[in-house]
């Protein structure tokens, strides 16, 4: 038996009229760590997801350990050493840390007779887990507490609790910032030594070259070629994905007229979380937003939105006075703001791509009330064909695309409301090179049309490459204000380690 | 075309006509076995006894589809009859016997309305959920229409007011109408409206909802309000039937509401249903019961094969969900 051995013979996967995974082979080889990388929909999940047991496939075999195995469910997948990090964050949101961590299979200890669950080590165990990557947190504290990124290392860390001899990780650090990600390589590399095989998918590419020993590349879900990481460039690794494309370039930076803002925040307080923060946008401005996890970041945003409410300070926007924002209330002034965790708060999973593209503009499609179609079909074709998202058809549930064309229904559904000002917050999450560049692109061709926006990215390197100038937070707190042109990647990872210049 | 295309397509036929398909087999084997199902007569029958629950569970379904739920619809139904009838016995020889009924029928569709609005603000501002609220009315409201009518049924009515309910235009059942003109408003409300789109997106999602700047409270509220307003409607046609306005009337109702847009194929989580469906499901209730009925089928009987077939009808809907 060869413990951790993968592979594929000749498996298809069919959605209706989808082909999601044609004829895929492949053997992957055991201990190391395979990337696989692809761009938006090209079948990475699909993949992943039949070696966990969450779908089947329609045809084909999957061989574990060197036996034809056939998953009915996850159960299987668990039993046969199989352990999924899966692209959306599957935490129970109102249990604690530590329960979700061993969600039907907590400790038990017998009292009097009887069995209950033993608190005590629960808490001890997962806290030791925890320690043991690097992460800091109580584990009674409960999950709809943490950020997106703290709650995506909770899921690693209950991966890792079932001590598997296969990581199938599926964009594992689509929402984790550059410690993290740090600590989350170390954690790879150590079970690496300890001859686990790792299936990792990412859209980042400098991540291939740091952490993947190969690297599988899909188009539209079939097998394009796989390489050894240390013949590879990412130039190579592009043009297998893409077939040869050209990637954009940063349009030359212009200079932004700095004599009126069009939205100025001063003094923002809301207690815990944001502390006297000040900033103004400009007409036309890309401002980016840098910082830590937690370092309040998203929490400026909705406070100014108007999706959590503030203790104190003022916001301007386009002149007037805002007392109490609500969404709806912003919205009609032109501001729009695209949340970073799009299954939970972005998107209405139940209802089409259609949908959920008209959701922010439902007033706008309508006359008097009345639901024109000439009107709102538009609305749906002009973002499918700008953002070139992927869907089959967009009156199947948004819940059946792909991660990343999920994410650019997200930012079609406010570009819709041709807002005046946008807050883009990690739009880039789960997105391929080429689209992000798209969305990119799409934020600059707007800016320069007069859209300001802000843009919030835990990867630096975005921050630096898209923004006109950058603001550093740090505990809820803006410590720096700094100019892409003048400042390097090093400086500003420095900036907002330590939270000082 | 190759015979997985064609069971694919079948398949996915059956699951959006599953509900037509098993109704029609139900008339079909009721016209069999059932004497007198057949006949003109029952057929209007049916019809008039669809009507009053029809005309409250299209209300229901959006409210369902919202995410919310009303057990207060009978209390009101009940209420509704008996204020028509209050204001009859008290005012009539002062105002008229028109004006009367037209100052009860406002009065009785305007408390319906502010009863739904009252539980829609009690969800916003102090976040209870609507089954606490509409529990709690579902009481009251009973005990208020028995205050109003001194615990007696009161026959106040003027004669020519059994129409709306008990009367024929057309040789149809008057109730039929108003049951095809809310089935109407109701459909294109859900589906060709703003506010229809708000509701699905507050059912599916409601901080994505909120977060794309729809107000969720107010689609909300709206929707118990008119829901409400439709449960005073069609207690006043009750009213109008039995020829006086009774406290007790109506009891029970919100089941058969809630089980007829359930068999419809509403999704109690929100965010998925349809009005047709829900014409559907109260349709199949309406021949379950007359058939059983004609077939002499005990009462206690009847019973379990109702609730069987709620739950028969929801595994139905997930079966169906699953199969794609
Ligand atoms: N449940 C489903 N029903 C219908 N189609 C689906 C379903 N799940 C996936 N698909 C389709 O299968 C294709 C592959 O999707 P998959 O999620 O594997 O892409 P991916 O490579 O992981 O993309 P991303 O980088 O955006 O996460 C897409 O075209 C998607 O629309
Ligand atoms: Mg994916």
């Amino acid at each position: 038996m060869v413990r951790g051995a993968i592979e594929f013979r000749d498996v298809t996967k069919v959605y209706g009229p989808t082909v999601a995974i044609g004829r895929f082979s492949h053997a992957f080889e055991p201990g190391r760590i395979h990337a696989l990388m692809g761009k938006n929909g090209s079948g990475k999940s699909t993949l992943v997801k039949m070696l966990a047991g969450a779908i089947e496939p329609t045809l084909g075999e999957l061989w574990v350990n060197g036996a034809r195995v056939r998953f009915e469910g996850p159960r299987d997948a668990y039993a046969a050493g199989i352990v999924t990090v899966h692209q959306e964050l599957s935490l129970v949101r109102s249990l604690s840390i530590g329960e979700n961590i061993y969600l039907g299979r907590l400790p038990k200890k017998h009292v009097m007779g009887g069995t209950v669950v033993d608190w005590q080590r629960l808490n001890d165990d997962a806290r030791a887990l925890m320690a043991d990557m690097g992460l800091d947190l109580d584990p009674r504290a409960l999950v709809e507490t943490l950020s997106v990124g703290q709650q995506q290392a909770v899921e690693i860390v209950k991966a890792m609790s079932f001590a598997p001899s296969i990581l199938l990780l599926d964009e594992p650090t689509s929402a984790l910032a550059a410690p993290e990600v740090a600590q989350l390589f170390n954690l790879i590399r150590r079970l690496r030594a300890r001859g686990v095989t790792m299936i990792y998918i990412t859209h980042r590419m400098n991540e291939l070259f740091e952490i993947a020993d190969t690297c599988v590349v899909l188009r539209d879900g079939h097998f394009v070629g796989a390489t050894e990481m240390k013949d590879a460039t990412s130039a190579s690794i592009v043009e297998m994905m893409f077939g040869g494309v050209s990637m954009a370039k940063r349009p030359a930076r212009r200079s932004v007229d700095r004599s009126r803002p069009i939205l100025s925040v001063r003094n923002l307080q809301r207690d815990d979380v944001v502390h006297d923060v000040s900033f103004d946008l400009y007409r036309g401005e890309v401002l980016g937003f840098a910082g830590l996890l937690g370092s309040g970041r998203t929490e400026v945003l909705r406070a100014v939105f108007g999706a959590d409410p503030h203790d104190g300070g003022a916001i301007v926007f386009d002149g007037e006075t805002i007392e109490r924002p609500t969404p709806k209330s912003m919205k009609k002034r032109g501001l729009g703001y695209t949340p970073e965790n799009r299954k939970e708060v972005g998107l209405v999973q139940v209802l089409s791509s259609h949908d959920n593209l008209c959701l922010a503009s439902i007033g706008r499609i309508a006359r008097h009330g009345l639901i024109d179609r000439r009107l709102e079909q538009p609305f749906v074709d002009r973002q499918i064909r700008d953002l070139s998202i992927r869907v089959p058809d967009p009156m199947d549930p948004v819940s059946s695309l792909s991660g990343g064309n999920q994410q650019k229904i997200v930012i079609g559904n406010w570009l819709n409301t041709e807002p005046k000002v946008m807050f883009f917050d990690e739009p880039s999450r789960g997105i391929d090179v080429q689209a992000k560049q798209q969305i990119f692109e799409i934020m600059w061709q707007k800016a320069e049309r007069g859209l300001s926006s802000i843009f919030v990215s835990s990867e630096l390197e975005e921050v630096l490459e898209v923004a006109d100038r950058i603001i550093v937070l740090y505990h809820g707190r803006v410590v720096a204000e700094v100019l892409p042109e003048e400042t390097t990647l090093a400086e500003l990872y420095k900036i907002c380690m330590e939270g000082s210049p | 075309m190759s015979t997985a295309a064609m069971s694919r397509i079948g398949a996915t036929s059956l699951k959006i006509y599953a509900m037509e398909v098993i109704l029609l087999i139900l008339v079909v084997f009721l016209i069999a076995f059932a004497p007198g199902f057949a006949t003109l007569g029952n057929f209007l029958n049916v019809l008039r006894t669809v009507s009053m629950l029809g005309i409250i569970a299209f209300g229901m379904t959006a409210v369902i589809i919202s995410g919310e739920i009303d057990l207060s619809i009978g209390a009101t139904a009940g209420l509704a009859g008996c204020i028509v009838a209050f204001v009859c016995d008290g005012y009539m020889d002062m105002i008229g016997e028109v004006p009367a009924v037209l100052i009860g029928t406002i009065a009785a569709l305007a408390i319906g309305f502010c009863t739904g609005v009252f539980t829609g603000k009690i969800r916003q501002w102090f976040n209870v959920p609507t089954f606490i609220t509409t529990l709690a009315l579902f009481t009251a409201i009973r005990g208020i229409a028995n205050l109003v009518t001194g615990g007696f049924p009161m026959p106040s009515f003027p004669s020519w007011f059994y129409f709306f309910g008990a009367g024929n235009l057309f040789g149809v059942p008057f109730p039929v109408y108003v049951l095809a003109v809310v089935f109407v408003a109701m459909h294109f409300l859900m589906k060709y409206t703003s506010f229809g789109r708000a509701i699905y997106a507050v059912g599916g999602n409601a901080e994505a909802a909120r977060l794309s700047g729809i107000d969720v409270s107010l689609t909300k509220t709206l929707a118990l309000a008119i829901t409400g307003a439709l449960a005073a409607l069609s207690g006043i046609l009750l009213a109008s039937q039995v020829g006086s306005g009774i406290g007790t009337m109506a009891t029970g109702m919100e089941l058969d509401v809630i089980s007829a847009t359930i068999i419809g194929g509403t999704s109690l989580f929100g965010g998925k249903g349809r009005i047709w469906g829900t014409l559907l499901g109260v349709l199949f209730l309406g021949c379950i019961a007359n058939g059983m009925t004609l077939m002499n089928v005990s009462e206690y009987w009847q019973y379990v094969v109702r609730g069987g077939i709620i739950l028969g009808a929801v595994l139905l809907n997930q079966i169906l969900e699953r199969i794609r």
